[in-house]
């Protein structure tokens, strides 16, 4: 059945607009979280959030390989708990997409019930359920796109009518490499990406819709309002301020990071059972059935600590491996001190990024799954002083309704009550930029700048006679070059031959609205305001699932002999 | 000199890739995109005309010289819901750009500065940052509504200092309490402060009437009559002095908008060259004027 369904139209997001029909194709939001997901479309008045088959909402997200057959949560009638169990069941894909096997969120996977295998030098891990006996490997894509496919069916058959084009909310902290695999798996679905919206700024436009509504009501004047949006989900933490005012909602910072309730649920299995981490390594069938109780256990443990202040935990594992252990919340609180405390200092640098004391903030709105949990709204309120926190908003369906809205507005639908009569003006998540200097990142388009955006750096060379130029383009927020995501590469040749420092090399990056980056390199010499060679554009990123090898492996060959030096501004 | 070069530079990518995108804007459905297929276009052709050349950001967000950070926030949010590419199409790009960049230096005080020593202009300070004497600040985002205190009233008791001392500030010099920081103290602090004044002179005032307020309230140079010295006098009643000059400004702007209809009257080279001169005469004539004057009181010992 999924073998026809999905099928591999093209890589390039050139689909979609072979449409005979001159009635504007409202685009679907999608929500796909680490373990929840949900898809939501503007029916022409509201926001609707679709139902599966067993009218549910919020369905899980995973894939099932059990048979041969993959399925999902959107369709399957089986419990995600018991296909955990058999190894057979990819999850967690969104925490995997695009990450080479030297990420330590990779490595924390490994204690997932399925396969993942690292080599641990910078290339894609290898991933596989157990099927039949039998590892079969897949890519976190390839499980994206048949989740995909199954929610796209399902939105066809409730809409009746093709859907191609999507907007999807993806966590902040994601690099613009790992957007590109997401749209790889939306290409492979047959779906035409629109935006990928960080999940934060979708709420912001749903809070900037809410605002406008408001001001329509009582006639007020647009006052400009400031809101925090603090989104934790299973797999990602992140954290936006946003000014909003007559529907034009500006992303002021954005704030990410890879912590989230997974990290959550395995600290409390560390310590339930300090040797769990040890268990899956052979990844045995018996131990999969054993990590996958565990993982129950412990879940719908956490899930009664959100509402009772201890629980107790009784899991037998086999082999006499029996857990019964009463958990109060101070226990979990303690053991997860170190995610809460990383979650404070993302709220904090996201005020002092957006240059704003916590009084300034109008409004605080929390949403995502970990919302429930009481220590995770303690600690925000916390910050601000007791605010009270915003209301108004569901915290699981927040970014869906979000992403639905810029579905809307981006198909260009037109309410005539205003309601779609909303801009959100992006921001960068990360620094983008260059090597340089030695082996410094040097930012060409710093963090949090409006998008669209185009900045230019000016260097030079740093030996004599040097005739060509690497230049690699990193992303992210580290000093040194290494430490960030690398983007790209290429080579700038036949630069004149002349005294080191004399040749101009001009880099100018440019991210139009719909967040595709290009940068161009243009030389130019002393006195000529013509380029000396003919300029390059390349558009990023450029490299692929081997990045982490790739840079390495550019370092070695070419070292610091291709190097350039940033000019000083007078 | 870092100007210059980005702007030749600025120049030169647009003359260097004219690629131009096909554009449909019949699709509504792909209104952005399109990208894939439009690369960095030329600025100087087309509707938009570079930035550098002919407008100045002024002009780009429709602003007066003197607006503040309210209204240049506001400008640049409306012609972003016009001009935005996700609204106006890949179209829109370069146009943005030019908003994005505009905005960020107006909004900045110190690139504000340096742009307006740049392109000549010279404005009155209402509501900045760092603002001469007189004048408030504000901490955080404007807000509606402003604090302001009535000078002339103010007995210099010194009670709002004390409870929000963040915010009011003693003028020793005149013997009376202004407001130093707009909402530099937190909300319930600026209550007590308000509440504690005998002679109920802090006033909660539009925020768009505030600049207009605090200029009017600072003394100001008295004429000479005769022998009657000059000195430095203020205005009886703040509010209605400040009605009246709001009154006076929009009266201003009718008479110029009329004197030059469109207000895009371009002089001549000639014309230019004859208001130059003319204005170096009349500086010059003031020059001798005080050179004469320094000849006589200072006696002979300067030539």
């Amino acid at each position: 059945m999924v073998e026809t369904a999905y099928t591999v139209t093209s890589d390039s997001e050139t689909t979609g607009e072979d449409k005979s029909s001159t009635f504007p194709e409202i685009a679907i939001g999608i929500d796909i979280g680490t373990s929840q997901c949900s898809v939501a479309v503007w029916n022409g008045s509201q926001v609707e959030l679709l139902k599966n088959t067993r009218n549910q909402k919020i369905m899980k997200s995973y894939v099932s390989f059990k048979d041969n057959i993959p399925s999902s949560g959107v369709s399957s009638q089986l419990s995600h708990e018991d296909e955990m169990l058999s190894g057979a069941a990819i999850f967690n894909m969104k925490r995997l997409i695009g990450r080479v096997d030297t990420d330590p969120v990779v490595h924390a996977c490994k204690n997932l019930p399925f396969l993942v295998q690292t080599l641990d030098i910078g290339v894609r891990p290898v991933i596989a359920p157990l099927v039949n006996n039998m590892w079969r490997s897949t890519t976190p894509e390839e499980v994206l796109a048949i989740f995909l496919v199954e929610l796209r069916s399902m939105a066809e058959a409730q809409l009746k009518r093709r859907v191609t084009n999507v907007v999807l909310t993806v966590p902040v902290s994601f690099s613009r490499f790992q957007l590109t695999r997401i749209e790889r798996a939306c290409a492979m679905a047959g779906l035409h990406v629109l935006r990928l919206m960080p999940e934060p700024t979708a709420v912001a436009l749903l809070y900037g819709q809410h605002q406008q509504q408001a001001s329509h009501e009582n006639m007020g004047s647009g006052i400009e309002k400031i809101a925090l949006i603090f989104n934790m989900g299973a797999g990602y933490c992140d954290v936006a301020v946003t000014a909003t005012a007559g529907g034009v909602s500006q992303i002021k910072a954005l704030a990410g990071s890879t912590v989230g309730g997974e990290d959550l649920l395995q600290n409390m299995m560390r310590h339930l059972l300090p040797d769990s981490e040890n268990l899956c390594k052979n990844h045995g069938v018996k131990e999969i059935k054993q990590m996958g109780l565990l993982r129950v256990a412990t879940q719908d443990a956490i899930h009664r600590l959100s509402s009772e202040s201890s629980t107790q935990v009784d899991v037998d594992l086999g082999d006499d491996l029996k857990i019964c252990k009463v958990v109060d919340r101070e226990e979990f609180e303690e053991v997860n001190r170190k995610v809460f405390e990383k979650c404070e200092s993302l709220i904090i640098r996201c005020l002092q990024d957006a240059k704003l004391e916590v009084e300034d903030v109008n409004d605080v709105i929390i949403v995502g799954g970990c919302s429930y949990i009481p220590k995770v709204e303690n600690l925000v309120t916390n910050i601000f002083k007791g605010k009270e926190l915003y209301k108004g908003m569901n915290p699981l369906e927040a970014a869906v309704c979000g992403a639905a809205v810029e579905g809307a507005v981006a198909s260009g639908i037109n309410d005539p009550f205003g309601n779609l009569d909303l801009l959100t003006i992006q921001a960068t998540p990360h620094a983008i930029g260059i090597r340089a200097d030695r082996n410094n990142f040097v930012h060409v388009i710093p963090r949090d700048t409006t998008m669209p955006a185009r900045k230019e750096l000016v260097l030079t060379t740093v030996h004599d006679n040097q005739t060509e130029a690497l230049i690699l383009v990193y992303e992210g927020d580290g000093e040194k070059a290494e430490e960030n995501q690398l983007l790209g590469y290429f080579k700038i040749m036949g630069i004149p031959a002349v005294p080191k420092g004399v040749p101009e090399i001009n880099v100018c990056m440019d991210i139009d609205a719909a967040n595709v980056l290009r940068v161009l390199a243009i030389v130019l010499m002393p006195g000529s305001r013509e380029p000396a060679i003919p300029a390059m554009e390349v558009r990023m990123p450029t490299v692929d699932d081997g990045y982490g090898w790739c840079a390495e492996s550019l370092n070695r060959t070419y070292g610091a002999s291709l190097d350039l030096l940033t000019l000083q501004k007078v | 000199m870092s100007i210059v070069v980005s702007a030749s530079s600025l120049l030169l990518w647009s003359n260097t890739f004219h690629v131009h995108g096909h554009l449909n804007f019949n699709n509504p459905m792909s209104r952005w995109r399109q990208q894939n297929l439009a690369i960095i276009r030329c600025c100087s052709r087309g509707t938009w005309e570079t930035p550098t050349a002919q407008n100045n950001y002024y002009d780009l967000l429709g602003v007066s010289v003197d607006s503040n950070a309210h209204e240049i926030k506001e400008a640049y949010r409306k012609l972003q819901k016009k001009y935005h590419p996700d609204i106006f199409g890949p179209k829109g790009h370069e146009y943005t750009l030019m908003l994005n960049k505009a905005y960020e230096v107006l909004m900045t005080e110190d690139l504000r500065r340096k742009y307006d020593a740049s392109i000549g202009q010279t404005r009155l300070r209402f509501g900045e940052n760092n603002t001469p004497l007189g004048y408030s600040t504000w901490k955080g985002p404007l807000r509606p509504q402003a604090l302001f205190v009535d000078e002339n009233a103010c007995i210099g008791c010194r009670e709002c200092v004390h409870h929000a001392s963040h915010t009011f500030t003693m003028d020793e010099s005149h013997g009376c309490a202004r407001v130093k920081v707009q909402y530099g103290d937190n909300d319930q602090s600026i209550e007590v402060s308000v509440e504690s004044c005998p002679v109920n002179c802090i006033h909660w005032v539009e925020t768009e009437e505030l600049a207009v307020l605090e200029f009017l309230i600072q003394p100001q140079p008295k004429d000479e009559y005769g022998v009657f010295g000059g000195g430095w006098e203020r205005t009886a009643n703040v509010f209605t002095a400040a009605k009246s000059f709001n009154k006076q400004l929009k009266r201003k702007a009718a008479t110029r908008s009329n004197q030059y209809p469109g207000s895009t009257v371009q002089e001549s080279p000639a014309q230019a060259e004859a208001r130059v001169r003319a204005d170096m005469k009349i500086k010059m004539e003031s020059f001798l004027k005080i050179w004469n004057w320094m000849k006589e009181t200072l006696g002979m010992n300067i030539n």
